[in-house]
């Protein structure tokens, strides 16, 4: 972007204050993670504001908000014990959870070339494997394009979710495990391939349901296509983007 | 009981839980969860809402805590910018950003000089910044207080301060140039 520094000082100051708008704070969130000078400007403004945090008083949280953090903390921890090298976090893969879709496409490449991250996911690449022959083995002989989607969570890299699409746009989504879902909360699963502004919404997904979808309204799966779940209020998130944490997130890798 | 800020360690907590030490998630909880409630409450109003962000952001916390460039004593700011962003991000999305009625925004399209009755008591403990923000006239310190405590929009400031959109939106701007002259 060609801003000046002052303009580039002001869209951060206005980022950190919170007066953009939805769409321009999606941006700027977007531009973060591949521009280090605007981070910097972001992160000397949160600093200077810091302080007016105190103006707001503190209000006690419901005895039942820790124990609900922790059993969510704890759903996605679980299963790390399985994972090679659980104990040392890869920090690319923290990286991307932290991205999220922000990320740039240069961070996906450090993530997905991880290779301890791999080994990690290796235990439920395995039974992805399993779907994948048993899928290709129903295949009919016609060739058809297909891709396939291991959806891996950032924190512990254990593979939870398998998608598989074909060329006549239809879409399965296979738990390979239990999701444990907090209350008042749901699963929502999302799209992005490159050079589209944002996610879409592909719906929201139950914990231990596989999932079959029509993607008559989009355009043709793109290798490299990135599928994520995240975390979200009941109903979905509210403003059309993931909002809350991402719980798993995949490439699609071309198989036929 | 909670710890004084500069007695509790902030960086070596989100090391910790990059670690994947899930008490030190909760002594951050326990350290400052009262106030980062709070902080969100401001924000979104609603407290079942605000509990959700609160929820939601030590998750984020607790995958993001290895991209946290730790070392730097800048923790404690890190996690509030967790909190707040969670709060902003809830409340974009919601309807509030499309209920201040337009024609009342222009009914008070009148001469408006740069003052507005004071909406928040600042703290002398707050350094710097309240030196600095004492220094902006009265229209740009609301502007940029109601916006950072309160998740005021630019629409929300002009309802709130009985001013036109477009002083608002000039005053959030000079504000933050003024502020970011006089603390560097």
């Amino acid at each position: 972007m060609n801003e000046t520094p002052e303009q580039l000082q002001q869209l951060a100051g206005e980022y950190v204050l919170g007066t953009l708008s939805a769409s321009a704070r999606l941006d700027v969130a977007q531009r973060l993670t591949r521009e280090p000078l605007l981070r910097a400007e972001v992160a000397a403004w949160e600093r200077r504001l810091l302080p007016l945090t105190s103006l707001a008083e503190p209000a006690e949280p419901a005895p039942q908000l820790w124990p609900r953090i922790a059993a969510t903390v704890q759903a996605l921890t679980q299963g790390s014990a399985l994972a090679d090298g659980a104990s040392n976090p890869p920090r690319a893969a923290s990286e991307a959870a932290s991205g999220v879709w922000r990320a740039d496409p240069a961070g996906w490449h450090r993530w997905w070339d991880n290779l301890r991250l791999w080994r990690g996911v290796a235990g439920g690449a395995v039974a992805a494997s399993l779907v994948l022959a048993v899928l290709l083995a129903l295949r009919p002989a016609a060739p058809v394009a297909a891709y396939m989607v291991v959806l891996a969570a950032p924190q512990d890299r254990n593979a939870g979710w398998v998608v598989q699409t074909s060329m006549n746009r239809q879409l399965t989504l296979t738990p390979l495990h239990d999701t444990v879902v907090p209350e008042r909360k749901a699963l929502q699963f999302w799209t992005k391939a490159s050079g589209w502004s944002g996610p879409v919404s592909l719906g929201l997904v139950e914990s231990n349901r596989s999932l079959k979808l029509a993607l008559d309204k989009l355009p043709p799966v793109q290798p490299d296509q990135l599928f994520e779940i995240t975390l979200e209020p009941a109903t979905g998130s509210p403003t059309g983007r993931p909002t809350g944490p991402v719980l798993y997130i995949g490439k699609a890798v071309r198989v036929m | 009981m909670p710890n004084a800020p500069d007695l509790f360690d902030y960086d070596a907590v989100l090391a910790a839980c990059a670690q994947g030490d899930q008490q030190a998630l909760q002594r951050l909880y326990q350290q400052d969860g009262r106030h980062l409630l709070g902080v969100a409450l401001r924000i979104v109003r609603r407290r079942e809402v605000a509990e959700d962000v609160l929820h939601d952001a030590f998750v984020s916390i607790w995958q993001k805590a290895a991209s946290f460039d730790a070392g730097r004593g800048a923790g404690r700011g890190w996690v509030y910018s967790v909190v707040r962003h969670q709060a902003l991000n809830a409340l974009r999305g919601s309807e509030r950003e499309v209920a201040v009625d337009v024609e009342l925004l222009a009914a008070l399209q009148e001469a408006h000089g740069d003052t507005v009755a004071e909406q928040f008591e600042l703290h002398a403990s707050m350094g710097r910044l309240h030196d600095c923000l004492e220094h902006l006239d009265s229209a740009k310190r609301n502007s940029i207080v109601c916006a950072y405590v309160d998740g005021c929009s630019h629409s929300e400031i002009a309802a709130r301060l009985k001013a036109p959109l477009g002083s608002v939106k000039a005053w959030v701007k000079r504000g933050l140039a003024a502020l970011r002259e006089c603390m560097g």
